[in-house]
């Protein structure tokens, strides 16, 4: 049994200069090594999700909190943001409010937290070359990240939290100004991370990635997790995900029309290659 | 058809000595299209979209609105005619209102007060937010802002609207009310240009799609015909939506099946 990397228990987090929204997690574990999703409409409480993990909430912002959020083992309460920033690394939606500014360039921009933890030079400069490489900004490297299109720059922002490889990775719609070559790029990159064994809590509006990626969804709304399941049990609630504010994903819509019409009695999916097989199997004559 | 834009070896830098960013590109939309242009960030959509309002001018070729030469119009004169809604809300919102902020353009366009009420409240009421309007832009969060940024532009009424990604960072609500506005506005006869990463959206509001590639057109087609060249979406690593591409996993579902009632009642027709 993997041991749990991230414990939220009877946390309230109720905001000093908003009095009508107030965060709730009663009982959360994530396990070591996991790859979590987490969706829900705008307001949710998911970005407040992300800070409660970082520490941000409550070292950084006004409010009272109950309760505890333990990470490794530790209480963010106790700890400082810098401790916690060892151990875990917020990817933001906007990558300008990411940039430190005090790089000239890319590759000094990159070097900035790795400076900031005291690497050795010939450590950092193969840190900084395998990610530029691995992120393909060779060609950029040398540019301000200020010249960037906005893909670029997120890329930036991703590559100088990703290089200090903290154990846990916390990404708040990181992709939502990407092209889709880009997101692809950096969905890819986290699963390699996630593989190497780091913890990603990803949230994220591309339900497709996550569908594909996640071992479990967490479903925010309203300042709580309304629901925690694999991401197909999710993904092909009709109902939960209207109830919510949700878009149905297609392939879950067309399993939902052949059911209306008396044609499906079986599971649904919202994967293409999962649907391609379904309807293979039943409709041999499709093929 | 009345060609309401036309572009004609269109080609453009940012900078004298500057690689060029578009590299020569021609083709005409008629009014009442509404035309999806996709492609990778850095494939030139956004620079090329910024010479139908004459923000950028060609360093070659012309471009055409209306039947006049944007190299010899004002930007003032073709605002009446092209509304460009940038990507980024807070690059184009400045009024500490969102009321002063959608009134902006048509009082600026010297619209008679009866016709600016008019505009403004519609404007409003479309983007779902008539009940905010005394509310400063800032107050109210980024998804939001991008809707005040789509109203401010839609109030001065003109021939063309561009929309620069509506739907990025916007969660399905707020995607339900572009595709609405969008809706609207072409049965208001507008030409609307879409530049989307969004490709079930592309096929949710567009009839064209034209591909773009390091500044040149690939592929101007149907969004049928778009979805079905796998040649070229792989080449621009596009991927068209998903119910496009469970349909091209079967022989007798047609490639460009756009969405489920299509795919459902070629299985049951």
């Amino acid at each position: 049994m993997k041991e749990n990397i991230i414990e939220f228990e009877k946390f309230e987090w109720q905001y000093g200069n908003n009095a009508n929204f107030k965060i709730l997690i009663n009982d959360l574990k994530i396990k070591k090594g996991s790859f979590i999703g987490v969706i829900g409409p705008t307001g949710a409480g998911k970005t407040s999700f992300c800070y409660s993990i970082m520490g941000v909430i409550p070292h950084l912002q006004t409010g009272e909190m109950k309760g505890s959020v333990r990470i490794g083992g530790v209480e963010t309460k106790n700890s400082s943001l810098s401790m916690l920033s060892r151990k875990v690394g917020l990817i933001l939606q906007n990558p300008l409010s990411q940039m430190s500014g005090a790089g000239l360039n890319v590759e000094e921009e990159i070097a900035f937290g790795l400076e900031n933890l005291g690497y050795p030079r010939s450590e950092m400069e193969k840190k900084i070359k395998e990610i530029i490489k691995l992120f393909e900004l060779k060609e950029h490297a040398h540019r301000s990240p200020f010249e960037l299109s906005g893909g670029q720059q997120q890329k930036v922002a991703i590559a100088s939290v990703l290089v200090l490889e903290p154990d846990i990775i916390v990404l708040d719609e990181p992709t939502g100004y990407l092209d889709p070559l880009s997101t692809e790029i950096i969905f890819n990159l986290v699963k390699k991370l996630n593989k190497k064994g780091k913890t990603i809590i990803f949230v994220s509006h591309k339900f497709e990635y996550l569908n594909k990626l996640c071992d479990e969804i967490l479903l925010m709304n309203e300042g709580s997790i309304v629901k925690k399941g694999s991401p197909e049990e999710i993904f092909t609630n009709i109902p939960l995900l209207k109830k919510n504010y949700l878009g149905i994903p297609e392939i879950t819509s067309l399993f939902n029309r052949l059911k209306k019409a008396g044609k499906w009695n079986k599971e649904f999916t919202a994967s293409v290659e999962k649907a391609e097989k379904y309807l293979k199997e039943e409709f041999p004559w499709m093929r | 058809m009345d060609e309401i834009i036309k572009v004609k070896n269109l080609e453009f830098s940012y900078s004298l000595e500057g690689t060029k960013v578009l590299k020569g590109i021609s083709f005409s939309i008629n009014k009442g299209e509404i035309v999806g242009i996709i492609g990778q960030n850095g494939s030139g959509k956004t620079t090329l979209v910024k010479h139908f309002n004459g923000l950028l001018k060609p360093i070659k070729g012309d471009v055409i609105i209306n039947g006049k030469n944007t190299k010899e119009e004002e930007i003032s004169e073709l605002s009446k005619t092209t509304g460009y809604i940038f990507q980024n809300p807070d690059d184009q919102i400045f009024n500490n209102s969102i009321l002063k902020e959608v009134s902006f353009g048509p009082k600026n366009l010297k619209f008679t007060k009866k016709r600016i009420k008019e505009l403004v409240e519609k404007a409003l009421k479309l983007t779902g937010l008539s009940a905010v309007k005394n509310k400063q832009p800032y107050d109210l969060p980024y998804n939001k802002r991008k809707l005040i940024a789509i109203a401010s532009i839609i109030s001065m009424d003109g021939e063309i609207i561009i929309f620069d990604e509506p739907t990025t960072g916007q969660d399905y609500l707020n995607r339900e009310i572009v595709i609405n506005i969008i809706k609207e506005l072409k049965k208001k006869g507008k030409t609307i240009i879409v530049i989307s990463h969004d490709m079930e959206f592309i096929a949710k509001i567009c009839e064209r799609a034209i591909v773009l590639k390091e500044g040149r057109i690939l592929l101007d087609d149907s969004v049928q015909k778009v979805f079905m060249n796998k040649k070229v979406l792989e080449s621009t690593k596009l991927k068209p939506p998903q119910i496009t591409r469970l349909a091209q996993k079967f022989k007798r579902i047609y490639d460009g099946t756009l969405t489920v009632e299509e795919f459902f009642n070629q299985m049951y027709k």
